[in-house]
């Protein structure tokens, strides 16, 4: 191939444009001794080895100016105990210029039963909020404007309720859905994989992700519809090459089965979203996002013929390892944090969660949510690292990490392929015992002190401090209770058995889109448990590897 | 001996199995037999389980706050059916100030976040075990002296045996001043008295300068403390106490030693020598 000449010039005019609309947040940049700091370095060559940011293969961001212009988006994780206890904390958080939620649901919630279901018992709103009816949405997102609010939910096997009981506040408000913003996880291949709450076998789950692709390239154009998501399998104890290769295989899957119910790759490829997992191994971490990024563009482009650049893209959320958190020393957690959380801001992540320094123990306390927040503020407005493109791009290191991590990704994709891609290799529990493997040996490097982790196995304290911990209130599951209670009374019953007959009966028909008839459900407050225990007896329930 | 059968159960909705699946994988290097319940199983079911499988101990993982509730339940379903005596330990992200409710309530043993698969087996096979011996110490880890006045002492061991002094440290709390010397891959330590009501002054009045102890390195203080109790053997202490360099320490009484006063002792885990 002929190298072209005056490439970055070409770059900076293309640049110039997209200013025009996205000016940066300063006129001039520069460091403390005033040496003004450039939008992106690198020689001539190195930027045509590694490319711009901005353009295919995107190694050194998704955006040509990154940082300069708009700076990750801050999205914490909450909510704990009910819907209106988690309303304040939203209010709150918006009050103090969030722009974006993130809702932690239970587990009940998350596995589809209702509060009052006897596998509940213990669990309701414990790690999070406990969601039964739309009246307990209603009472969650209650005088939250949700034309002007983005909203991530980690919620997965019953996703599409969730979604709909969503669309079904918007309208409570006047909120057309198109005008919905935000994010479903969604991403039930990993439940399988590494995180549990899995309810139906792959085969009827991947057919509910397709129908909310559809449904939302139709009804919910600016909605992400999933959340790919290699966070927990490596928190599961996969290693970052895993991570990664786990993480968009997965990718592929969705891509695959969408393609397979007929819909156009450029339809729904663009709503697709990346969670990444940011732990201690600083370099290796920083590597790879940037070949996360790069594989994922070559994916898409070659592999799929995606025609869209917005396609090619792989946007991402990171959240720092909940895993490498020790309960002992806990303070310690938060320099962690900050090294986690610089190497997701140096690895061009879209939006950020730090942890709080007491998560090995409970939910976070307030004192600790807030250093967890402080921790990004400080990194984005004190230290420099954002006021330049991709600063570690060139890096005879981070270019050689980035570059085997590519090749050692490869090599376990194509592995996947052989089994016949991410579906079959996860019944055939390939990818858990990859991860179990490695989880083991870190266990045992760990305790023969092979790998250091301080506090734990060396620089130990004699006695261990007992921080304060968060405490959730045990009455409260009796009150959910109650309350689910009254709604079912208040409710149309006959209007509730209809819609949860017609939602059986289309259930039967591989062809149909489910979401619409879960949304009338959903608006007759229908509950979780009962849309999900019709789909349970439809689909069978997934019983594990 | 037959193998200890294990039942590792993940009751509740939580779905972080890499801590038990670690540990199942662990007790089977271990030499035990090991029941994997899988996800998400009521009370009612880990307890029949144990039955079925009729295993020796029950252990039980939960990570999203349930445990409070849950682990209870599990011992009253065992009480129901007549298998109370299965003992049932249990681990995950539990605060400390959880753990007395629970160990009320029966639960044996509580092993939080950091700790190590080997302590878990040593306390198993403690527990189930406890006339195996599991593996009889490594070495000697030094032989104590006790001396008048070290500086005295020492021109015999450096200049006489051309042994090298590793550290002198007062541990005020003891009483004593201690001289370190290396011997390959044991140590003598010479033991000065500090203050007059210092037990090895009460040593040196009794029987003069000579051997005062002599301790052997162990790696499962706990477990073999209890079987020493059970056996009947006199101890100093019942329940081990910290020693220099975070190493756990016991003292076995010379009446059931004929005549020496013993020490177990246990290194920290990853601690340098």
């Amino acid at each position: 191939m002929e190298k072209p000449a005056n490439e970055k010039a070409k770059w900076e005019a293309q640049v110039e444009k997209t200013l025009k609309r996205f000016p940066e947040r300063k006129e001039n940049f520069h460091t403390s001794s005033t040496i003004p700091v450039e939008r992106l370095y690198g020689t001539e060559e190195e930027n045509y080895e590694l490319g711009f940011p901005g353009e295919f293969p995107y190694l050194r961001g998704i955006q040509p100016t990154m940082y300069r212009s708009r700076l990750w988006t801050m999205r914490q994780y909450a909510g704990f105990g009910s819907a209106t206890e988690t309303n304040k904390r939203f209010r709150y958080l918006l009050d103090q210029g969030q722009t974006g939620l993130s809702v932690a649901f239970d587990l009940p919630t998350q596995i589809g039963y209702d509060s009052d279901d006897v596998m509940s018992e213990g669990e309701v709103g414990k790690v999070g909020v406990a969601i039964d009816t739309l009246a307990d949405m209603e009472r969650l997102l209650d005088e939250i404007p949700l034309d002007k609010v983005s909203t991530s939910m980690t919620i997965n096997a019953p996703a599409a309720v969730l979604l709909c009981m969503y669309i079904a506040v918007g309208e409570k408000q006047g909120v057309p859905s198109e005008k919905l913003t935000g994010t479903i996880q969604n991403d039930i291949l990993k439940e399988y994989i590494a995180r549990g709450t899995y309810i139906f076998p792959p085969k009827p789950s991947m057919r509910l992700i397709t129908n909310i692709f559809e449904y939302c390239q139709k009804n919910l154009p600016k909605f992400n519809t999933i959340s790919i998501s290699g966070y927990h399998i490596r928190e599961a104890g996969s290693n970052a090459v895993q991570e990664v290769a786990f993480t968009l295989a997965n990718g592929m899957a969705y891509v695959e089965a969408a393609m397979e119910s007929g819909l156009d790759v450029d339809s729904f490829a663009p709503r697709l979203a990346f969670f990444f997992n940011a732990h201690n191994n600083f370099f290796e971490e920083i590597a790879k996002f940037r070949a996360a990024r790069r594989i994922w563009a070559k994916i898409m482009k070659e592999r799929y013929n995606a025609k869209d650049p917005k396609s090619w893209k792989l946007r991402f959320h990171t959240q720092t390892g909940g895993s490498t958190l020790t309960a002992q020393q806990p303070d310690n957690n938060i320099v962690r944090v900050t090294m986690q959380a610089l190497a997701a801001v140096l690895g061009g992540t879209q939006s950020l969660h730090t942890n709080s320094r007491d998560e090995a123990l409970a939910l976070p306390t307030e004192d600790s949510a807030r250093i967890a927040l402080r921790t990004q503020q400080i990194i984005a407005h004190e230290s420099g690292v954002a006021d330049t493109v991709d600063p570690l791009g060139g890096s005879y290191y981070v270019e050689a990490l980035t570059d085997e991590i590519e090749e050692q990704v490869m090599k376990y994709i194509e592995r996947i392929q052989k089994y016949g891609g991410a579906v079959q290799a996860i019944e055939e529990g390939y990818m858990q015992r990859e991860i179990h493997q490695n989880a083991y040996e870190t266990q045992k490097r760990i305790e023969n002190g092979e790998e250091i982790i301080v506090g734990l196995n060396k620089f130990k304290l004699e006695e261990e401090l007992n921080p304060e911990l968060l405490k959730v209130d045990e009455a409260l599951g009796k009150e959910q209770i109650e309350n689910l209670e009254q709604v079912r009374s208040e409710r149309n019953q006959s209007d509730v058995n209809r819609h949860l007959q017609e939602l059986r009966n289309q259930a039967k028909d591989p062809n149909a889109n489910l979401i619409p008839y879960i949304l009338e459900a959903v608006r007759n407050y229908a509950s979780i448990g009962e849309i999900c225990n019709v789909l349970r007896k439809e689909f069978g329930e997934y019983t594990g590897s | 001996m037959e193998k200890i059968r294990i039942l590792i159960a993940k009751p509740g909705l939580d779905g972080h199995d890499r801590g038990a699946l670690v540990i199942a994988q662990a007790m089977r290097d271990h030499g035990m037999e090991v029941i994997y319940t899988g996800l998400r199983q009521s009370p009612v079911q880990i307890a029949t389980a144990a039955i079925q499988e009729d295993v020796d101990i029950i252990g039980l993982s939960s990570l999203s706050g349930a445990h409070n509730t849950l682990f209870p339940k599990v011992i009253e379903e065992l009480e129901k059916r007549n298998a109370g005596d299965i003992p049932v330990i249990a681990g995950g992200v539990i605060p400390n100030e959880d753990i007395p409710f629970l160990l009320e309530k029966g639960i044996k043993r509580i092993f939080t976040s950091g700790s190590s698969t080997e302590e878990m087996a040593r306390y198993i096979k403690g527990l189930l075990r406890p006339d195996e011996l599991a593996t009889p110490p490594k070495k000697i880890a030094h032989i104590g002296i006790a001396v008048h006045k070290i500086e005295d002492a020492l021109p015999f061991y450096t200049d006489g045996l051309g042994l090298v002094v590793e550290s002198i440290e007062e541990v005020e709390s003891e009483g004593v001043k201690i001289a370190f010397l290396k011997v390959g891959e044991t140590r003598i330590e010479l033991l000065e008295p500090l203050y007059e009501s210092s037990p090895i002054q009460g040593f040196l009045d009794k029987k003069g300068e000579g051997i005062h102890h002599i301790a052997f390195e162990v790696d499962d203080i706990h477990p073999r403390i209890t079987q020493l109790k059970h056996k009947g053997v006199k101890l100093i202490n019942e329940e081990p106490k910290s020693g220099a360099h975070q190493s756990e320490i016991a003292f076995i009484h010379p009446k059931s030693t004929h005549g020496v006063l013993v020490e177990l002792c246990q290194q920290a885990k990853g601690s340098e020598e």
